[in-house]
């Protein structure tokens, strides 16, 4: 089952997602990205209803676009976590909502600090340290509670989120197998392997 | 009756002219100039900036913008027009992006915009009644790359809603001058370095106070867009200047070169001419001998 | 002949012109100045108030909610104030759109609109009316001074036609010639808020008809940051408030009995 978790550190915003397209019971692919890009520093995790994710998620992604190729600066991550939540709560009052959940992370370069927004799909919105969606946050979030540090470096950072990692694989019964990882900080945004 | 001719747009003059169109063009005419000029794989666009007042934030004043990542226009006319027709433009691309999951081709967002500039005729029919819309008071060069494709692209969209693809073009205050200089000077296959000299040289044409005045954007490869800073373009500038200057000490050279030349042809002709002369004194004397001896 | 173009906004003339802008600007160069100085830590305002008539009641200005008769000069955000120069019905439907553009941004982005963004959206309004249906064009110039993170302290200035641009100091309305002439020799780039303070105050002196200022005829405004919270801070002056500050600045009116004692 889907799986995503973040955590912000000293200067850096962690992101993972599993890589399992599935259908029913099926798997269908094992190295699907669910984490788009938005901007120089901004990352979005999604997952949800399978054909919903993607065609919200490049619904974002070309409005925040959009927002940076007329105003030659991109949104802020405050600026962009609001937008996502207005459209995912419009789309709930909608003929045809939108099931997606949402970790967004970025880092202000105005305010050189790292943000992560934690948004489901009821258009719920919260500024937070650590998040998750999916099963894996039933196992993930107290080991969290336990091991977060806002200003640990990113190797701390990391060897966190494969605690989390781990204690999924061990426990859960529908873990996924593969997750894809990527930072936001001050030089952009990258993938890393974990 | 005849005074009606030139207000609305859809009125065609008993000698078929849409004046406000015309009337458009001048509005484009008394804008800043700007020039695009495609290499073998670099398209350039240098720009006439007017020079900014003293107090003013140079940060506003645009006139070259991305509508794209790979996709770069120029304008020339109303700044408020440029503005809206290019947000426009800029919605487009994203648009298009997101249903056909591909960037626009530089003719698709040209055809858009030179269909925005005309719609606006269209329109008319139902504005007539009503007090008559008048067209985009600009001109647009448009340059880029097509995505997964290495040649450059240059396109020209007019207040009439035309659009056509050039080699190199001028739009703005004096264009005529310029392309026609550009009609002169302009190759196939130019390389970077000689398509930004000739953007460079072809805007010197009408902007006397130099590099100054000037602004230059260079795209490369798709998505490579590079602005020159004023030293670049003060060095290009330079370097066309010496190569004027050696041009005309190099004239000199070559009409003294010429003189003496034509001067020792003449003397030598002379010479000649006096050697026959004697030649055929000596013949003539000859000749006599010569006619008895069978010779002809 | 030229009344043949002139009489339509929405058409060029043979030469492309667009006559109705023009006039519309140079009702604007007759109309009450607005002065706008942008300085490293804030941005001041001032503008000139044409006194209608002796028996206008202004008492409620004074009591006025955020300050200022709200005749020239204007709140349009908690980070954006603006000063208007024209016709005065159209800065009122200009500035209410302007707020409404700003809310619509906070419900949108729940953040400040940045300043050029909210320039950017009256521009196309005013270019809008230029252009479609037979409408006059806005007949007001407005210089806005606001805040934002992306390039922290700005000064706009905006014209019927649409068109904007940013400032480091600037004047629209009557005199603003002179106004512009004396801010570029007075200007220095590292000015801070309260040196632009007494430089507007110094320019309105010398701009505007009447000898001695007063509030009466003047507005005032400056937005900085707030120190503690670092939020953007807007004050418009009130009539008492003006009074005190060219008392400051040796710029008001004198004391009848002073005068007297002091001749």
């Amino acid at each position: 089952m889907e799986c995503s978790f973040a955590l912000t550190g000293k200067g850096y915003v962690l992101i993972a997602a599993d890589t399992t397209a599935a259908r029913s019971i099926v798997k269908m692919k094992a190295d699907e990205d669910k984490i788009k890009s938005l901007g120089p520093h901004l990352l979005m995790a999604y997952s949800g209803e399978p054909g919903d994710t993607v065609q919200f998620a490049e619904y974002v992604e070309r409005n925040i676009r959009l927002y940076q190729i007329r105003n030659l600066y991109p949104l802020r991550p405050a600026s962009a976590a609001s937008w996502v939540r207005r459209a995912l709560a419009d789309s709930l009052r909608s003929r045809s909502p939108y099931s997606v959940n949402l970790l967004l992370g970025g880092y202000d370069t105005a305010t050189h600090a790292p943000s992560l927004y934690w948004i489901d799909y009821l258009g719920t919105q919260a500024e937070v340290p650590f998040a998750c969606h999916g099963y894996g946050s039933y196992f993930a979030l107290s080991l969290l509670d336990r091991y977060h540090d806002p200003e640990a470096s990113l190797e701390e950072g990391l060897a966190t989120l494969r605690r989390c990692i781990d204690e999924v694989a061990k426990r859960l019964v529908v873990a996924p197998g593969k997750y894809k990882v990527k930072v936001v900080d001050k030089d952009g945004v990258r993938e890393i392997e974990l | 009756m005849s005074r009606s001719y030139d207000r609305a747009l859809t009125v065609f003059s008993p000698d078929g002219h849409l004046f406000q169109v015309e009337y458009a063009n001048e509005a484009v005419r008394r804008g800043t100039c700007a020039v695009g000029v495609r290499g073998k794989d670099v398209v350039v666009l240098g720009v006439e900036k007017k020079s900014i007042l003293q107090l003013q934030d140079p940060r506003t004043v645009r006139k070259v913008v991305m509508l794209d990542d790979h996709i770069c226009l120029a304008f020339a006319g109303l700044t408020a027009d440029g503005r809206v027709l290019i947000d426009k433009a800029r919605i487009e691309c994203q648009s298009h992006r997101l249903t056909v999951e591909d960037p626009v081709t530089v003719e698709y967002i040209t055809r858009h915009i030179a269909g925005i500039q005309q719609v606006k005729e269209k329109s008319t029919i139902r504005y007539t009644q009503s007090g008559g819309v008048r067209p985009f008071g600009i001109s647009t060069l448009i340059v880029g790359f097509d995505p997964h494709d290495t040649r450059p692209r240059l396109y020209m969209t007019e207040p009439s809603g035309i659009y056509s693809a050039w080699k190199a073009n001028a739009i703005g205050r004096s264009s005529k001058t310029v392309r026609e200089f550009l009609e002169k000077n302009h190759k196939d296959d130019l390389t970077r370095d000689e398509t930004i000299k000739l953007t460079i040289k072809s805007l010197l044409e009408v902007v006397q106070t130099g590099a100054k005045n000037i602004e230059i954007s260079v795209m490369e490869s798709y998505g490579k867009i590079t602005a020159l800073d004023l030293s670049q373009i003060e060095a290009i500038v330079q370097e066309i200047e010496r190569e004027k200057e050696a041009g005309k000490t190099l004239d000199v050279i070559c009409w003294w070169k010429l003189l003496m030349m034509r001067l020792e042809a003449e003397r030598k002709r002379s010479r000649l001419a006096a050697t026959a002369a004697g030649q055929a004194a000596m013949a003539s004397r000859a000749g006599d001998s010569a006619a008895a001896s069978g010779e002809t | 002949m030229a009344r043949r173009y002139d009489s339509r906004t929405t058409i060029f003339s043979p030469e492309g012109r667009l006559y109705q802008i023009e006039y519309a600007m140079e009702a604007i160069s007759h109309a009450g100045t607005v002065l706008g100085v942008l300085a490293k830590d804030g941005v001041v305002l001032a503008a000139e108030k044409k006194v209608t008539g002796k028996l206008l009641d202004m008492s409620g200005a004074k009591e006025g909610g955020y300050g200022g008769s709200g005749e020239k000069i204007f709140l349009l955000n908690s980070n954006v104030i603006a000063g208007v120069a024209g016709i005065t019905a159209d800065a009122n439907s200009l500035v209410n759109y302007a707020r409404t553009a700003a809310q619509r941004h906070l419900f949108t982005y729940n953040e400040d609109i940045p300043v050029e963004m909210l320039a950017q959206r009256l521009c196309d309004m005013k270019q809008g009316y230029t252009q479609y249906g037979g409408l006059r064009p806005f007949g007001v110039s407005l210089l806005y001074a606001g805040y934002d993170p992306h390039y922290e302290f700005q000064l706009y200035h905006s014209d019927p036609s649409g068109n904007y641009s940013g400032w480091k100091a600037t004047c629209i309305g009557a005199n603003n010639g002179t106004a512009q002439s004396l801010l570029k020799q007075e200007y220095k780039d590292d000015i801070t808020v309260e040196e632009a303070i007494g430089l507007v105050l110094r320019v309105m002196s010398k701009t505007m008809d009447s000898t001695t200022l007063g509030s009466e005829k003047l507005e005032f405004a400056v937005l900085t940051l707030d120190q503690n919270t670092k939020r953007p801070k807007a004050k418009i002056y009130k009539p008492a408030e003006i009074d005190a500050l060219l008392q400051q600045h040796d710029l008001g009116k004198k004391d009848d009995d002073a005068e007297m004692t002091g001749a």
